[in-house]
């Protein structure tokens, strides 16, 4: 019992910001708060759910947040496995090489969100110019909607990246060298240990990473935010930055809070299937390497 | 023979394979530090210099952006003091928070302790943006607005399920016997906790300590709508008003010095802490 | 000064991890507690010290009750099998810390210190980080540090496991004065058996959480009250042989002779243990292992036999020694 009680302050917080918020959208979404009530909850019968699920901008932002998301995940889990596999070799200065590839990581998204609008500014940014000189033609990275959202997903791998190698690098650092030692007598190539061993006995580092990186990007605000603000024609816009719009642009509360909920269900039921798909793959890995 | 050969060709092999390692080392390096090193030359140049690079100029290096930021109303170190302040605060807060937490999910029954970390990564993937409405709500109604302490309560929350996993982890791995020995010598719970737990667990909150720094000097969406007052303004949200609302007159020679003068600390802090922000990481990864 | 525990238990999730321990060390006795990993020897140590508490019964000292008090208010000296030696602080440290917690003043901690560290010959270590020290030597630094709580009762768990072979039995006379000096109630978990004969007066065989048997070291293996006891006290094995009455007969290995009649058998295998052999010879009635001198002779044809004086007998079904 005392021990319980050591747990209480932590659970409490956890409670006050993470269900209380919750609970409250679910109130919300029921009712219309906005300056046309003036700001005052009142009940409206689910017409911010009919609202919802006819708000086509809503839709065009989820469909754009997934694709940013999947986009750019599987970019890093590419990406940070190539980097995490670098890393693995025995390296002079690896502390320096490690932490210079973390810098991104720890910087505040806020912070490169305007370099990157530097960067790719046109006519005057290092890309676009190496684009006008190389190509002749401007790149417009992010004044064109069909290029803007690959900018922004550019923006996020630069980021997340070293964080996703960092993992992947903990769990190559987990494999026990003598399975490659066993696997190279009996003549298997590096392409095979990769494929056999590394990949199979990765999985669970994959499948966190795969988790934390959907359910972040998932929630993409700061870099849109501050890079695009959503544009160019709400092409780069995010479920997040939507309901963030609706809250303190339109100061319509009811309906904010009902795209949040609504995202949070369907967030949830994605994790789900992610982590079903992820066990199963599993347990199919296990399976193969048990025999 | 055959045996000499097929040595100089895995030789060969391997030496190939350094170079290739080497040169994606440099890419690497290259493709995380270039946009940096960009930032850094663009806060030196003047506005002259950045527009027409190749045409020769008188004056191609400036301080004039530095002095602009640095002078500005408020000064621009004010903001890394704000994040500063923010960020020790919500640290000490989480850790205060998070120990006792901890200690206690180390000792309970395998079921309950499972119950419970479920709990927390359930917390750790959820997008906490989504929470910003409700919070900020809390904070109107609890008038915590604009208020650096009060943005320690939603920082700790958000770091809560972080900092307890790493430092459950950090207890668990304990040998048990430590502390019964201690108990056998007469120490209370608070005793131990001084003589014998904190520090042998300190390399762990170390991490958590840096790591949970980390997020709460870096945290956008609750700063920018808890904080309006531009005295108490964090770094990031800071950073952010620069650019303005207009997306296409941002300022970009004193952004890139901001930039530059707002990373400093961060890659000290990442240099000088790397092995335990690794370490952070990648126990929270393995064990988690 | 003894210690007494009546009818304790401890009971987990319906569980007993240990049932109806009833027991006496007398001031001035080691009582070893022995048995196979999961016996419950362990828990029973931590029950008399108070780290986990008891469901059933009751532990005194002296006469005096002390099942509800917290191991702080019960004054006893325990040696834990890692030494449970603090990293972080020197080994003067490590020893000062519970009487600073006690409220001794600071001379009188350094004098007895000084002491206890003469008393284990590691004043020169003192200050010396426990990472610095030797198996062994980190071994006597617990020991001290229970000698400074100047407790009732001394419990030692597996105090010596940690350490090799030979290191164990050099320092097995050294904490045996040391512990016998103190002339207080001692019980010393081991798993080891010739350790436990060597250094108790008694030994209790403990088994799924119950006592099989209390005595002399001589009185188990001579008169074992059950078959687990005869199993368990003397290496190599006790031969296990089951007659036609549906009782089995045991016979220690070297009570078994060569001779001209009886049972006869074919040998298998032999180990050299130096100053004997041991051979293991199938018949009808199984492997039995015998004990040979190292220049005995194999015969052709080998016959065994015995006193029936050395024979015991058991119970197959319960285990339990049947009277003769």
């Amino acid at each position: 019992m005392p021990l319980l009680i050591l747990l209480l302050p932590s659970l409490i917080l956890l409670i006050a910001v993470f269900a209380l918020p919750l609970f409250r959208y679910g109130w919300l979404s029921f009712h219309a708060d906005s300056v046309m009530t003036g700001l005052v909850a009142i009940p409206n019968q689910g017409a911010n759910w009919q609202r919802f699920i006819h708000d086509a901008r809503y839709w065009q932002d989820l469909i754009q947040t997934l694709r940013f998301a999947f986009v750019s995940v599987t970019a890093e889990i590419v990406l940070g496995l190539i980097i995490a596999l670098i890393l693995n070799q025995p390296l002079r200065m690896r502390a320096l090489i490690r932490s210079s590839s973390l810098i991104p990581w720890a910087l505040p998204t806020t912070v490169m969100a305007l370099g990157w609008r530097w960067i790719f500014n046109t006519p005057y940014g290092p890309i676009d110019r190496l684009m006008q000189s190389g190509l002749g033609q401007s790149l417009n990275a992010l004044g064109e909607p069909s290029i803007a959202w690959i900018t922004t997903v550019y923006a996020d791998i630069w980021k997340t990246t070293p964080f996703v190698a960092l993992i992947l690098l903990a769990g190559l650092q987990t494999i026990p060298s003598d399975l490659y030692e066993a696997a190279k007598l009996e003549g298997a190539s590096s392409w095979i240990c990769l494929r056999r061993i590394t990949i199979p006995l990765l999985l669970p580092y994959l499948g966190l990473a795969l988790m934390f990186r959907l359910a972040q990007a998932f929630g993409v605000f700061d870099l849109v935010q501050v890079m695009t603000g959503g544009g160019p024609a709400s092409s780069t816009e995010s479920i997040a930055l939507y309901a963030y719009w609706n809250a303190l642009r339109f100061l319509d509360f009811g309906y904010s809070a009902t795209i949040m909920i609504g995202s949070f269900l369907f967030l949830s039921s994605l994790i789900l299937i992610a982590w079903l798909v992820i066990t199963v793959a599993r347990n199919r890995a296990a399976g193969v390497y048990a025999k | 023979m055959a045996r000499d050969h097929g040595g100089a060709k895995s030789g060969c092999r391997s030496l190939r394979k350094m170079k290739a390692a080497r040169f994606m080392i440099i890419a690497l390096l290259i493709w995380s530090l270039g946009p940096l090193a960009w930032q850094l030359y663009t806060s030196f140049c003047t506005d002259q210099a950045l527009v027409t690079p190749f045409a020769s100029l008188d004056q191609r290096w400036t301080l004039v952006h530095y002095q602009s930021v640095l002078n500005s109303n408020p000064p621009f170190i004010r903001y890394l003091f704000n994040s500063l302040f923010a960020g020790v605060v919500s640290t000490v807060l989480t850790l205060l928070l998070a120990i006792p937490a901890s200690y206690s999910l180390s000792k309970l029954g395998k079921r309950s302790a499972l119950f419970f970390k479920c709990l927390l990564i359930g917390c750790a993937l959820f997008p906490y943006v989504l929470l910003f409405l409700a919070l900020l709500e809390i904070a109107r109604y609890l008038q915590l607005g604009n208020s650096l302490i009060a943005l320690a309560i939603p920082y700790a929350a958000l770091s809560q399920p972080l900092a307890v996993l790493l430092l459950t982890n950090a207890f668990s791995d304990l040998p048990p016997e430590l502390e019964d020995a201690a108990r056998v010598e007469g120490l209370s719970v608070l005793q131990r906790f001084r003589w014998v737990l904190l520090p042998l667990i300190s390399p762990a909150i170390a991490s958590t300590a840096i790591l949970v720094f980390l997020f709460s000097w870096n945290e956008y969406p609750i700063a920018l709508t808890w904080i309006s007052d531009s005295d108490q303004l964090t770094l990031p949200v800071a950073m952010a008003r620069i650019a303005g609302s207009s997306i296409h007159s941002v300022p970009y020679g004193p952004y890139a010095a901001a930039t530059v003068i707002g990373s400093i600390p961060l890659i000290i802090l990442v240099m000088v802490f790397q092995k335990p922000i690794v370490s952070g990481l990648t126990t929270g990864a393995i064990k988690g | 000064m003894t210690l007494e525990l009546r009818q304790v238990g401890r009971n987990i999730n319906n569980q007993w991890i240990v049932e109806n321990l009833t027991m006496t060390v007398a001031d001035n006795e080691c009582l070893a507690l022995v048995g196979p990993s999961g016996c419950g020897k362990s828990t029973t140590l931590r029950l008399i010290a108070g780290l986990d508490p008891v469901s059933t019964g009751s532990v005194q000292i002296s006469g005096r009750d002390i099942t509800t008090l917290s191991p702080a208010e019960r004054s006893v000296g325990m040696v834990f099998q890692s030494y449970a030696l603090l990293p972080h602080l020197n080994v003067f440290e490590n020893l000062e810390l519970g009487l600073r917690i006690r409220g001794v003043s600071k001379r009188e901690r350094t004098s007895k210190i000084r002491q206890v560290l003469d008393l284990v010959q590691l004043w020169n270590r003192a200050n010396n980080r426990p990472a610095e020290l030797s198996g062994g030597q980190r071994q006597r630094v617990a020991l001290a540090r229970a000698l400074l709580r100047e407790p009732e009762v001394y419990l030692l768990d597996e105090p010596m496991s940690n350490l090799d072979a030979q290191l164990r039995e050099d320092i097995r006379p050294e904490l045996r004065r040391l512990v016998l000096e103190q002339r207080k109630p001692t019980i010393y978990v081991t798993h080891d058996q010739h350790e436990a004969m060597a250094m108790a007066q008694r030994i209790a065989v403990l088994n799924e959480g119950k006592i099989e048997q209390i005595d002399t070291p001589y009185n188990l293996y001579h008169n074992p009250c059950s078959l687990f006891v005869a199993r368990f006290i003397g290496r190599p094995q006790i031969n296990c042989l089951k007659d036609e009455s549906g009782h089995i007969r045991g016979v220690r290995p070297e009570a078994i002779r060569f001779s001209d009649s009886g049972l006869s058998g074919k040998l298998q295998s032999r180990e050299w243990l130096g100053n004997s052999q041991l051979l293991f010879l199938e018949t009808q009635q199984g492997v039995i292992r015998i004990m040979a001198p190292p220049e005995q002779a194999i015969p052709e044809q080998i016959r065994l036999t015995w006193r029936a004086e050395d024979e015991i007998l058991f119970n197959a079904e319960t285990g339990l020694r049947l009277s003769r």
